[in-house]
């Protein structure tokens, strides 16, 4: 019954436990070299080992989009990928997006436009908003619908969070670019 | 929507925040991924615990050997039943009316196995993954026996039995009359006979649940941190269940990432993880995964109904006569009998039907165990009225829209009594006002229904298949009994309400606090609020049946009010002055007289302080206990269209349509976002989600990838909504629940208009389907 490390959530692997290998990594931005477990989940390390719980781990296997993370510029999910995968890698959480006082531009349209209820899932939407406000996606390309296939809500019924991402990724999403620079 | 957004970083001048679409405080940590969800809680001393579940469906547990897991190094403690103990291993059931038999769930399992994923051991260490390898060590011999999971299988002689003790699977009955149950067809009247039938469900929150324990105090105490709907309610259960005081417990509960009546409930897991906490005196944490959940979540929905209905030769309804049977699974829910209950009581709807017979059943089968999910058993209802409905009108060859204003209950008939519930406190159903024929007329004006016919055949041009379904519902909403709530002012001057109604993502945070803004014309800046935590509110009834807003927001404004008496009162006393030269006007006291002066809430606990002649500012404080001795009925009109690709079997709904009333409303942006997410949940229940048992009781559907949930394609491509305000006599403030309308609407409007789409097909659409692809390809290959 126990499906076995796929969503564990736990405290970080006891390395006197464990095979490890050494990982290199920059998380928004900051360079970290450490030791992990060789089956510690990426989306463990992050949210148990560095505290960055804003991803959220709800199905253990890459089907909701709540652990969505930016590895190399590429939206990503971290609860089906091993830490030791991330090996090098460049990784952006939502916490390397949030302003230092309040909320960042898409934060506000999501706000204003009621695009969230419980919250859980709404931090894997932000950053595959990111993502294409970097890849310059405009809010009437097919591929809009494409991205947002990849995550669950189960609150809002969607209406709200298609409005909030149409509006990020138009007019002001020049803005919101420059404004991240 | 065209109201008013309001920003409660510029708050309005007036400080009028009641019916305001004012933006969510709370979206400020959950947008920065800072919800503090009880997985996101640091739990640095908690050993971690993994669950070993029953692989079988059902079986006698011969033995459990655990000294293989014991072995492997990093676990601290592998304990099974006989290793804990309890003073009651039942957990509460709400709904056992006299005749019911017991079939309470329980703690853990012992020598029986009755389904899949029920918990048997319980692994506790260092680490969730050294947990789960112990777990997979664990060695349970089970001595397999015949599994049962249909419902109606479950009731033939020589069916399996999950309590052989009962003799029977049947374990729990309740019929329910109005009128003349007697009723007959005339000359010249109808008979209708369907056979509904209702898949198995689940509500799938996104975040999963969870447990952590710890002994506090000098270990005099214990805090259970818990993903519950009823902090309360699981605080009387531990006691009841570890035999200790309820004051010697307290239950928190953070902000829950989704709840629909999923966390509604006092599971197994609640009791066990607290009580490995006492036997080891250490703090434990228990997170479960998605597969857990799949297995030992509750599960909903499943029913099957047979109706009758007589209707006169205009197409009204003489009366209704329907048998049912909830296939409630292995044990009760904490109110796994209310849907199939809600069934008898709400069927009828906004629809006058005089005579009722209903005899429900829930059936015991060895499947997890059955609870409500966001609407009770009221969706189901709603489908068995609304497709006999159509299907009178069919036949008679009259107007959907017209067959239903001949059958609806006027508002000079309200308040209407509609017979006495099965329900364990047998209230009568009596509506409260409302105005249902002008619902219906809005909801068709706004769906432009005159049109739909001409859209149909724009359609048809284009080998598409359209089909409008039109669907009414009446909800119970705002039950009682009561509610607390405790409010302070504090020495800085600010507010802070203590409520026992839980953030499960409804707003309730923002709502609340404007409710008290509102009763004390401050801006909402000085209000704050706190939740889920029973050391703060030691009594309370909990977050469901859409009560939510109008009963937690009622008593916290009522305890506002109370709140002004007692400052007036001590400005009196302090004073030496006459009350009728005090009132509460602009935001604080207004002291008339010679001594005339306005001070403000923020400068209270400074002046009371000064007037005492004390130096530390005063706290005020005030609570309140609202009886609520009659539940109100929200009502709405629900108007789907769907479109068919005959080519592919997909359906999609390029318009959905909504006039509803909930009474006053506090926030229209809120009751938008309830009211979309709601009928998105019924399109999904509908089209997509099925939780599936083979006939061996084994689950299929085991993960997200099995279990199809609606996606963002799946939105309405145009969704109308209007608000109906009528103020109900029963809600000090006029309000009353809609957290859950939605999702009952949308099953009815969908089945109809699903139906009406394949009308040329000879298909049957009774029930909730899922109405898939495959089942759309199969229906076409059935032409009239």
């Amino acid at each position: 019954m126990s499906a076995r490390g796929s969503m564990s959530a736990g405290k970080s692997l006891d390395d006197s436990y464990e095979s490890q290998t050494a990982l290199s990594v920059s998380v928004n931005g900051k360079k970290i070299g450490t030791l992990v477990a060789d089956r510690l989940l990426l989306s463990d390390f992050l949210r148990d080992r560095l505290g960055l719980t804003a991803l959220k781990v709800a199905c253990g296997e890459g089907a909701c989009g709540a652990c969505t993370i930016v590895i190399d510029g590429e939206p990503a999910r971290a609860c089906t990928l091993l830490a030791a995968q991330a090996d090098g890698a460049e990784i952006v959480t939502l916490e390397g997006l949030n302003a230092p006082d309040g909320l960042n531009h898409v934060q506000k349209i999501f706000q204003q436009q009621h695009a969230l209820q419980c919250g859980y899932c709404t931090p894997g939407w932000l950053m595959t908003v990111y993502s294409m406000i970097q890849r310059s996606i405009p809010p009437d390309s097919p591929e809009v619908a494409q991205y947002l296939s990849g995550h669950i809500c189960r609150c809002t019924g969607y209406k709200n969070i298609w409005t909030a991402v149409r509006r990020a990724l138009g007019a002001e999403a020049e803005e919101l670019k420059s404004a991240e620079q | 929507m065209t109201e008013k957004i309001i920003d409660t970083a510029t708050p309005p001048k007036r400080h009028r925040y009641m019916g305001e679409a004012v933006l969510r405080a709370e979206d400020q940590e959950l947008l920065q991924g800072r919800g503090g969800f009880l997985a996101d809680l640091a739990q640095p001393d908690a050993a971690e615990i993994c669950i070993v579940r029953s692989t079988e469906p059902h079986a006698i547990v011969r033995a459990i050997r655990k000294e293989l897991a014991m072995e492997l190094p990093g676990v601290i403690a592998v304990l099974t039943a006989g290793d804990l103990e309890f003073a009651d291993e039942k957990l509460p059931c709400v709904d056992m009316i006299p005749g019911t038999l017991d079939v309470r769930h329980r703690v853990i399992a012992r020598e029986r196995v009755r389904y899949v994923g029920q918990a048997v051991a319980v692994v506790v260490a260092v680490n969730r993954y050294v947990a789960e390898d112990a777990a997979a060590l664990v060695e349970i011999d089970y001595e397999s026996l015949p599994a049962v999971t249909d419902a109606m299988a479950a009731m033939k002689d020589g069916a399996a039995l999950l309590y052989p003790e009962f003799g029977t699977n049947i374990v729990y009955q309740v019929t329910q009359f109005d009128g003349d149950a007697d009723f007959a067809a005339r000359d010249g009247d109808l008979v209708i006979r369907k056979q509904f039938t209702f898949h198995r469900q689940t509500a799938v929150p996104l975040e999963t649940r969870g447990v952590t324990a710890k002994l506090i105090d000098n270990g005099k105490r214990l805090h259970v941190e818990s993903c519950t709907q009823l902090p309360q309610v699981l605080r009387s259960a531990l006691a009841e269940a570890l035999g200790l005081s309820v004051e010697s417990i307290r239950v928190t509960a953070p902000r829950l990432g989704g709840g629909f009546g999923c966390k509604e409930m006092v599971y197994p897991e609640e009791i066990l993880v607290p009580a490995v906490a006492r036997t080891l005196r250490r703090a434990v944490r228990w997170l479960e995964d998605r597969r857990e959940h799949f297995a030992s979540a509750t599960q909903a929905r499943e029913e099957r109904v047979d109706a009758e209905a007589v209707v006169g030769p205009d197409g009204t309804f003489v009366g209704l006569r329907l048998s049912g049977w909830a296939n409630i699974g292995a044990a009760f829910g904490y109110v796994g009998n209310t849907p199939i209950t809600a069934m008898g009581a709400m069927v009828r709807g906004p629809y006058r039907v005089p005579n009722l017979d209903s005899r429900m059943h829930s059936v015991v089968t060895n499947k997890a165990p059955l609870n409500v999910l966001r609407g009770a058993g009221a969706p189901q209802a709603a489908v068995v009225m609304e497709r006999l409905l159509d299907e009178a009108a069919r036949i008679l060859k009259i107007d959907r829209a017209e067959i239903r204003r001949r059958n609806l209950i006027q508002p000079r008939e309200l308040p209407l009594d509609r017979g006495r519930t099965g329900f364990a406190n047998s209230y009568h159903i009596i509506y409260d006002e409302g105005d249902y024929p002008r619902c219906l007329e809005a909801g068709l004006k706004l769906a432009e229904y005159e049109n739909f016919e001409s859209d149909r055949h724009a359609a048809a041009a284009h080998g598409k298949l359209l089909g409008l379904g039109i669907a009414m519902y009446v909800e119970i909403t705002a039950v009682g009994p009561y509610e607390t709530a405790r409010i302070v002012l504090r020495p800085d001057g600010t507010v802070l309400l203590f409520s026992s109604i839980m953030p499960v993502g409804q707003g309730s945070e923002t709502t609340q606090r404007q409710l008290v803004a509102e009763e004390l014309g401050v801006s909402m800046e000085q209000v704050a609020i706190r939740q889920g935590d029973t050391d703060e509110v030691p009594e309370a009834v909990g977050t469901f049946a859409s009560r939510g807003a109008a009963i937690g927001g009622a008593v916290g404004r009522m305890a506002t009010r109370e709140l002004v008496k007692n400052i007036l009162n001590c400005f009196s006393a302090l004073l030496k002055c006459d009350s009728s030269s005090l009132k509460w006007e602009d935001g604080g006291v207004a002291i008339s007289g010679p001594a005339e002066e306005h001070v403000p809430l923020s400068e209270i606990p400074s002046r009371l302080a000064s007037l005492k002649g004390n130096l530390e500012p005063t706290a005020v404080e005030a609570r309140f206990r609202l009886e609520v001795p009659k539940p109100s009925y929200s009502y709405a009109t629900h108007i789907a269209v769907v479109e068919i690709d005959p080519e592919t079997g997909a359906i999609k709904i390029p318009r959905y349509t909504v006039a509803h009333d909930c009474g006053k409303i506090i926030n229209p942006l809120l009751v938008e976002g309830q009211i979309v997410g709601g009928v998105v949940q019924g399109i999904g229940a509908v089209l997509r989600e099925q939780v599936v048992y083979g006939s061996d009781g084994h689950l299929q559907t085991r993960a997200m990838m099995d279990y199809v949930l609606p996606g963002a394609s799946d939105t309405p491509g145009d969704f109308r909504l209007w608000h109906m305000e009528t103020p109900t006599s029963l809600n000090p403030f006029g309000m009353r629940g809609v957290g859950e309308g939605g999702t009952i609407g949308a099953h009815a409007a969908m089945a109809n208009a699903v139906a009406d789409a394949l009308r040329d097909y000879d298909v049957a659409v009774d029930g909730s389907g899922p109405f898939t692809p495959t089942w759309v390809m199969e229906a076409l290959e059935k032409p009239l």
